[in-house]
């Protein structure tokens, strides 16, 4: 579904991702787990194309996408929910579904993926005329995926979704992104901190450090579980 | 009592011409509001408006309201050629960078108009009589520019918080890489935010045209790149139309201070208005530096 082969880019002239090799197959939960500063995010970025790749190759459902702006990747289908949320925090919650329905497949499809996402997340709903900036962050988190359905994606990428979230609460976004698998039918490339969470959710994890992918496989292969434990819990 | 009418004359006429100082200002604030540049450049646009109303008028005999949508497809025009040449290369550069290149583009607008007209002062004079409102009369032309200025104003809020392009311009003022994920092509965005901005602006030099008794010549905008940064300060920088209404309460201020500094002797008032107007942007910078109506 989306591959990145080689892919190499930093800000200026400092160079953050050394050749990063990564796939997401179609309809699979993968998910890319480092320390802080790995470049996760910035492979997410590059991918999306709000960073020029400076070398490799991206390939999105058979196509080179590599130089695409990011709205002519999410004419294609592919969305992402940012570190941070990015709201539109002065509008409200329908207005930011809105805009997420900007394009015009998207907006064609108005009225059907407000239904999807409102009996999704029946919150929003409740909340449709409140600004966005006053939701919880629970629920902010929540908006921020619904928006991005707007967009009718194939494959959602979501950097740290349970960033500053409550355990059950980041129980829920988990339910959510298998939902989407299996009810829509969506591909998933999560970057999430939480090891013991991304360990109960990916079909296919990537461990980064330093801009670079240091292992890689189901997470029952490269996670080492009880060594996660004694981390966490101290077990 | 006379000193009252005259005051409550001069207050009327300060709103007049604050509408137009308004509308002359919003496309200063657009821009900044989208782009986040500062258009040090924005008085050479207000000159071009002043020389459109001129020449139509003088070679057409088309007078200066009729001449707006001549302002607005010039200004466009110019607005887009300026972006894809210049700013584009600008965005997200550091501020000096942008600073200098809208400086260096409106001297370069105003040598080119200096190079064609000359640098001597130029008038005309449109007379279609007045409105006598008992404390002071005012001419028509001057009423038909301050309901033209609050009609243009009216139409853009429309057009912002209507229509799915206006959506788009809030979307990338709140917030550039929520409007990116969303699909909105945020480059595009840009190139019509400054050229609706440099449009509008275009627009308010024709508009001021009605109000400037010593005539236009190609320096004329500085002025009025001094009077509009007050404004938007007023308006909460960034916002349209906190401009429109600084533009009113920079209209009162400067008008009604006319009135007041008329009373002391040995003073000549026009002289002094804009020291008290650049005395109110320093206590409103120094009480709420992000302006009067800013938010955060
Ligand atoms: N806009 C930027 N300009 C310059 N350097 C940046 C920028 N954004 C990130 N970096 C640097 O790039 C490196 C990788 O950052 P990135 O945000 O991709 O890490 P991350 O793995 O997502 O970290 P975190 O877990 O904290 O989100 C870091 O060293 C960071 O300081
Ligand atoms: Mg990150």
């Amino acid at each position: 579904m989306l591959e990145a082969e080689n892919l190499e880019t930093g800000y200026g002239p400092m160079q953050i991702l050394w050749g990063i090799t990564i796939k997401a197959e179609k309809q699979s939960i993968t998910t890319i787990i480092g320390p802080n500063g790995a470049g996760k995010t910035t492979i997410l970025r590059a991918i999306m194309g709000m960073i020029q790749p400076w070398n490799g190759k991206i390939t999105y459902d058979g196509d080179d996408v590599t130089m695409l702006p990011p709205h002519k990747k999410v004419e294609r289908g592919l969305s992402m929910v940012l570190e941070g949320r990015h709201l539109f925090g002065g509008m409200t919650v329908k207005e930011n579904l809105i805009l997420g329905a900007y394009t015009k497949q998207a907006r064609e499809r108005l009225d059907d993926s407000l239904e999807i996402v409102y009996t999704l997340f029946p919150i929003l709903k409740e909340r449709s005329t409140q600004k966005a900036g006053t939701l919880s962050g629970g629920q902010q988190q929540m908006l921020a995926i619904a928006r991005a359905l707007m967009t009718r994606p194939k494959l959602i990428m979501l950097d740290e979704p349970s960033q500053g979230l409550a355990p059950i609460v980041v129980e829920q976004v988990m339910d959510t992104l298998k939902k989407l698998r299996e009810e829509l039918e969506i591909t998933i490339l999560l970057v999430e901190q939480n090891v013991l969470v991304s360990y109960h959710t990916a079909d296919y994890t990537y461990i980064i450090e330093n801009g670079q992918v240091v292992k890689e496989g189901e997470p029952s292969e490269c996670i080492d579980i009880q060594e996660i434990r004694k981390a966490y819990l101290g077990v | 009592m006379v000193f009252f009418e005259q005051l409550a004359g001069n207050l009327l006429y300060g709103i007049i011409l604050g509408a137009v100082y308004g509308l002359a200002t919003m496309g200063l604030s657009q821009i900044f509001g989208v782009l986040k540049i500062v258009n040090v450049g924005h008085g050479a646009f207000i000159m071009v408006g002043a020389y459109v109303a001129y020449w139509m008028f003088v070679l057409y005999s088309v007078n200066p309201i009729l001449s707006i949508p001549v302002a607005l497809v010039i200004g466009l025009a110019l607005g887009l050629g300026i972006f894809y040449i210049v700013i584009r290369r600008l965005i997200g550069a550091p501020e000096l960078a942008s600073l200098l290149a809208t400086f260096g583009i409106g001297i370069f607008i105003e040598e080119v108009a200096k190079f064609f007209w000359g640098p001597d002062h130029r008038g005309f004079s449109w007379n279609i009589g007045q409105v006598d409102f008992g404390i002071t009369l005012i001419p028509n032309t001057k009423l038909l520019a301050f309901f033209s200025s609050v009609i243009i104003a009216l139409i853009l809020y429309m057009l912002f918080q209507r229509t799915r392009i206006g959506a788009a311009i809030r979307a990338v003022v709140e917030d550039r890489e929520g409007a990116m994920v969303c699909g909105i092509d945020v480059s595009r965005i840009y190139a019509m935010s400054f050229g609706i901005g440099i449009a509008m602006t275009v627009i308010g030099g024709i508009l001021l045209t009605l109000f400037i008794p010593v005539g236009i010549n190609p320096y004329m905008g500085g002025e009025y790149t001094l009077k509009a940064f007050v404004i938007a300060v007023l308006g909460g920088l960034g916002s349209p139309w906190g401009a429109f209404i600084g533009g009113f309460i920079f209209g009162l201020l400067e008008n009604g201070s006319y009135t007041i500094l008329g009373l002391i002797p040995g003073v000549e008032p026009f002289s002094l208005t804009r020291f008290v107007a650049f005395s109110a942007l320093l206590v409103i910078l120094l009480v709420k530096p992000t302006g009067l109506m800013g938010g955060e």
